[in-house]
């Protein structure tokens, strides 16, 4: 469990990083799933980006009404906000169930999302918030939304050149209400199966499910069904309609339930 | 003596761990941390595969920073494949581990070629590069379709035959344990180095004892004992797999002869999770036959134990325990029982926590509530009714029960538990129960006691410590004994050429044994002190007496027979019935271990066993792919449980002494792993009413059979 060669980088700015990436490199933001990959040996950068030393990408802050989230900023920075907890409570329930807290305190929100593990708990989050992805790349940046960014198990739309510098999170309705839940095996593993949801006034609804296929889902037909008055159950029936498994899809359905009487309560 | 008046009575006492200051505080030395300068640091070319032959193995020109690659080919006439114990009645296959793979590979994860290089990044580098030549063979994963037969124990005892024909009821059920890594929170690891000008080979090794490895090297390297010297540091936990030393062992060891220099492996936490022996992995059919008032008149028993690809020194030795035990804590009269050992192409079993008791247990205990079940009686009652009662004890298969109080351990698990069923539109709870009966000590342990020119005791043992306390619970023993305070007491363990030969740290048998041996030596110790103190005819210090006599020393080789542990376990478990998702409410653990020398220190084994018990019940399991791949090289594929998912324990101890040794000890490091999964098993049968699965007890399961439930 030792890491093959490689070269290392530590830019101090996004200008500096930006011209080291390339389709060998790697970027390591927490290094809370990169370095178990090299350690491995299943990630073979020829060339390490550290962005750690980036400053200017560890940021929270609300301008006309968005959330705005450096990627390097910590988890644990995320869960402790004061701001996301009072207006985005849905970001500070899922972050709670990251790992441990010795994870969340290195792990990042920009190396969760851009990692892409099916089972992580903040892309599915985002999903159900209508997040939208600010990637930057020398001379170019383009935002992507989550089904956009999002393409299979640990892998996205990101160019290798690209480097995800900040997620924006919209504004969401006055009186709306957020909830998540998960199956883990143990307290902190990888979740198995869960469901996020945002449920507001006027028909507003964000459902995505986490362990229902290989990207976070939103649950387009859930969402119009709760809009259109039906009760939780019946939506998280249909947000699980797909799944094949007849026990993944009993499990997702009862977690969407959850998540969604929560978000309404 | 003067010294004596002011010591007061240790045994029985809560002491706090006195080493955990030095743990806590990092000052431990754990065999990663001694880095002799130079050493050439070990990675092994594993098989990638199940089951393949090998055409050859190339080793490319120019490695960076590579002293050597060895292979079976440059072994050849250096090593022995591995010993391979055998047990009273088994037919046990005598061909042990290679220490490399020649010409086959029976398992993903065997040892191949090792590189020696400057740094273990290096290493790994240079194993990446070594070509070797598999041609795939199918991979046999299911022990009872496998057609080897590495070990076989079959006993007959009393008519069973008449009393299955004639009896009122037959109850069969067949019942599995699946495979467990045991997952020591420090890997394994060794270090060697080799004096040329003294022949003298020295091997630093994570274990459970040092005179098992230096047996083990010296067989293996076919050296006399003399020229080796084993060191074993402070120890990061084994859980038996740090028992019998494997190949990686005794291919640093011959390294460091045949190159002349110090070399280094510390095993990482891939390597243990495939090529570390596991536990479990039994299956049996077993069948009672009870009389019309529901006694148990007869138990027929066929297992089977998936060994993997070999014996390792110590793999059969749990199919044995098994066997012997498939009485339980019954007056059962007849009894057929056999055990086969299989080849499969999985990395061998070995001794884990419990070593066949806690399969014997289950199986047993599993039975017991089926029949419960179909005889329409409740548990408790049917256990009850078939207890042993009269102890000593001759089981029909032969091993004498020295003591215990079963129906005692059982009356204070149920109070405890406070048994419930109930169900409801959400959830079903159910309660179960498990008993065990458990084979500790036995064989001998020694110690050596010598009195110090200051006036204290310093106490060299034979058995050593990785993790259970014995700096703690021998010292209160030497302390009584010789009437000090404990802070007078020094302890040593681990060097072979310092401590006497002891046998080790495993079967629950370091207080029994070992600190047997500790009472007899320090006895012998206070005779020969107070003889100086008769000769010089006043009441002296024991400083002055160190002044007197220098150098008084007393020792002692303690030799018993097994002594029998036991317990009854009771669990509450509730099942989601929308996700299938299990939650053990609480666990009563009762066991009897004898007179307790620390009950804090043994409360700790009691619940660190049930929270191992509890992980299989709830999470743990080894898990092949049909090509035989490990699914679990990671805490990805394998998970622990956390403090989050324990359960309120709620421990008593029933305390029969042995009548075999002076402490009256039995042991307590496995019950709590042996209880545990048939107590919890009874519960979620309970809950499911009646329908059966086995461990792990995983969500999928339990909703399915919620729905075969019907309820």
């Amino acid at each position: 469990m030792k890491p093959s060669r490689f070269e290392y980088r530590a830019p101090g700015s996004v200008e500096e990083a930006l011209p080291l990436l390339r389709p060998e490199s790697s970027v390591l933001a927490g290094g809370q799933s990169l370095v178990p990959l090299l350690n491995l040996r299943l990630a073979i950068p020829e060339l390490v980006v550290d962005i750690n030393g980036i400053a200017e990408l560890d940021y929270i802050h609300a301008d006309d009404g968005v959330l705005r989230i450096g990627a390097m900023t910590r988890q644990v920075v995320l869960e402790r906000s004061e701001l996301v907890r009072r207006r985005w409570p849905l970001l500070h329930q899922a972050v709670r169930l990251v790992g441990h807290p010795q994870i969340r305190t290195r792990g990042t929100v920009g190396g969760s999302v851009a990692h892409a593990d099916p089972a992580a708990e903040l892309p599915v989050a985002l999903t159900a918030l209508g997040a939208r992805f600010h990637l930057l790349s020398p001379g170019a940046a383009r935002v992507l939304g989550a089904s956009e960014l999002f393409l299979g198990p640990l892998h996205t739309a990101r160019e290798p050149d690209e480097l995800l510098v900040e997620i924006e999170v919209p504004e969401q309705p006055e009186g709306a209400g957020s909830g998540f839940a998960e199956h883990a095996r143990t307290h902190g593993d990888f979740a198995t199966a869960g469901a996020a949801a945002v449920v507001g006034p006027g028909g507003h609804a964000g459902i995505a499910l986490l362990g229902a296929g290989p990207v976070p889902a939103r649950a387009d037909e859930a969402e119009r069904a709760l809009a259109d008055g039906a009760e939780p159950p019946e939506a998280a029936a249909l947000a699980a309609q797909g799944i094949e498994d007849e026990h993944r899809r009993a499990l997702c359905t009862e977690l969407a339930r959850r998540a969604i009487e929560q978000a309404a309560a | 003596m003067e010294a004596g008046l002011s010591a007061g009575r240790l045994i029985g006492h809560p002491v706090r761990r006195r080493e955990d200051e030095r743990i806590l505080r990092g000052r431990t030395r754990y065999l990663d941390d001694i880095d002799p300068p130079g050493a050439a640091q070990v990675a092994f070319v594993r098989s990638p595969f199940a089951h393949a032959r090998i055409g050859g193995v190339g080793v490319p020109d120019g490695l960076e920073g590579v002293f050597a690659v060895l292979t079976a080919a440059d072994l050849e006439g250096r090593v022995r494949h591995l010993p391979v114990q055998g047990f009273e009645g088994g037919e046990v296959s005598t061909e042990g581990h290679p220490v490399l793979a020649g010409d086959e590979v029976r398992y993903a994860g065997q040892p191949v070629a090792a590189v020696l290089a400057e740094s273990r990044a290096l290493a790994e580098d240079a194993a990446e590069l070594i070509e070797v030549e598999y041609e795939p063979l199918e991979p046999v994963l299911d022990a009872r379709s496998s057609e080897v037969t590495m070990s076989r124990w079959h006993k007959v005892s009393g008519d069973v035959e008449g009393a299955f024909a004639s009896a009122a009821h037959v109850v069969r059920a067949s019942h599995g344990l699946p495979r467990l890594a045991p997952v020591p929170m420090e890997p394994r690891g060794t270090i060697a180095s080799y004096d040329d000008a003294d022949d003298l080979l020295t091997v630093w090794v994570s274990a459970q004892d040092s005179h098992r490895q230096l047996a083990g090297l010296a067989n293996v390297l076919d050296r006399p004992e003399e020229s080796i010297h084993v060191i074993v540091p402070d120890v990061g936990g084994a859980f038996g797999s740090k028992g019998a030393p494997g190949p990686e062992t005794m291919l640093v060891a011959i390294a460091a002869v045949m190159s002349g220099r110090t070399v280094k492996w510390a095993e990482d936490r891939e390597e243990n999770f495939v090529a570390s022996y596991q536990g479990r992995g039994m299956e049996a059919d077993v069948e009672l036959a009870l009389d019309d008032d529901a006694t148990i008149v007869a138990v027929r028993a066929r297992i089977w134990a998936d060994l993997g690809g070999y014996l390792m020194p110590t793999t059969a030795i749990p199919t044995h325990t098994t066997a012997m035990l498939m009485c339980g804590v019954y007056d059962i009269q007849a009894a057929d029982v056999e055990i086969v050992g299989k080849r499969t192409n999985k990395v061998p079993t070995g001794p884990y926590r419990g070593a066949g008791r806690p399969e014997a247990a289950y199986f047993v205990e599993c039975t017991v509530d089926v029949a419960a079940k179909e005889l329409g009686i409740d548990p408790l009652e049917l256990r009850r009714r078939n207890l042993i009662r009269e102890l000593p004890y001759e089981t029909a298969l032969g091993w004498t029960y020295d003591s215990g109080d079963y129906e005692r351990c059982l009356d204070l698990a149920a109070e405890l538990v406070e048994p419930e069923r109930r169900s409801d539109d959400e959830r079903v709870v159910g309660t179960g129960f498990g008993m065990y009966v458990e084979r500790a000590g036995g064989l001998f342990e020694t110690a050596d006691a010598e009195l110090l020119p200051d006036g204290r005791l310093l106490v060299r043992s034979g058995s050593s410590p990785h993790g259970q306390g014995h700096d703690t619970t021998f010292a209160q023993v030497a302390a009584e004994r010789f009437g000090v305070g404990l802070e007078d007491v020094e302890l040593r363990f681990g060097d072979s050429k310092e401590v006497p030969r002891g046998v080790g740290t495993f079967a629950s048998r370091s207080v029994a044994m070992g600190g047997s041996a500790v009472v007899q030596a320090v006895d012998a110790l206070k005779q020969k002190c107070e003889a100086v103190e008769a000769r010089l005819g006043r009441s002296v210090s024991l400083r002055e007496i160190a002044v007197a006599e220098p150098g008084l020393r007393a020792s002692a080789r303690f030799e018993s027979d097994l002594v029998f542990s036991s317990g009854a376990y009771g669990a509450v478990v509730e099942i989601e019935r929308a996700t299938g998702a299990l939650r053990v409410l609480r666990l009563a653990a009762v066991d009897d271990a004898g007179t307790i020398v620390n009950p804090l220190l043994a409360e700790g084994q009691v619940i660190g066993g049930s929270a191992q018990g509890l992980g299989q019940c709830l999470v743990e399991e080894a898990v092949y792919d049909e090509e035989g791949n490990p699914t679990f090289a990671s805490f990805v594929g394998y998970s622990l449980l956390t403090a989050a998912e324990m359960p309120p324990v709620l421990t008593a101890f029933v305390e029969t002494p042995s009548p075999l040794n002076p402490l009256g000890a039995k042991g307590i490091g496995e019950g709590g792993a042996i209880g545990t999964p048939g107590a919890v098993a009874n519960a979620v049968a309970d809950a499911l009413g009646g329908v059966r699965v086995d461990p792990p007890f995983t969500e999928d399961k339990l909703w399915r059979a919620l729905r075969e439930a019907g309820s």
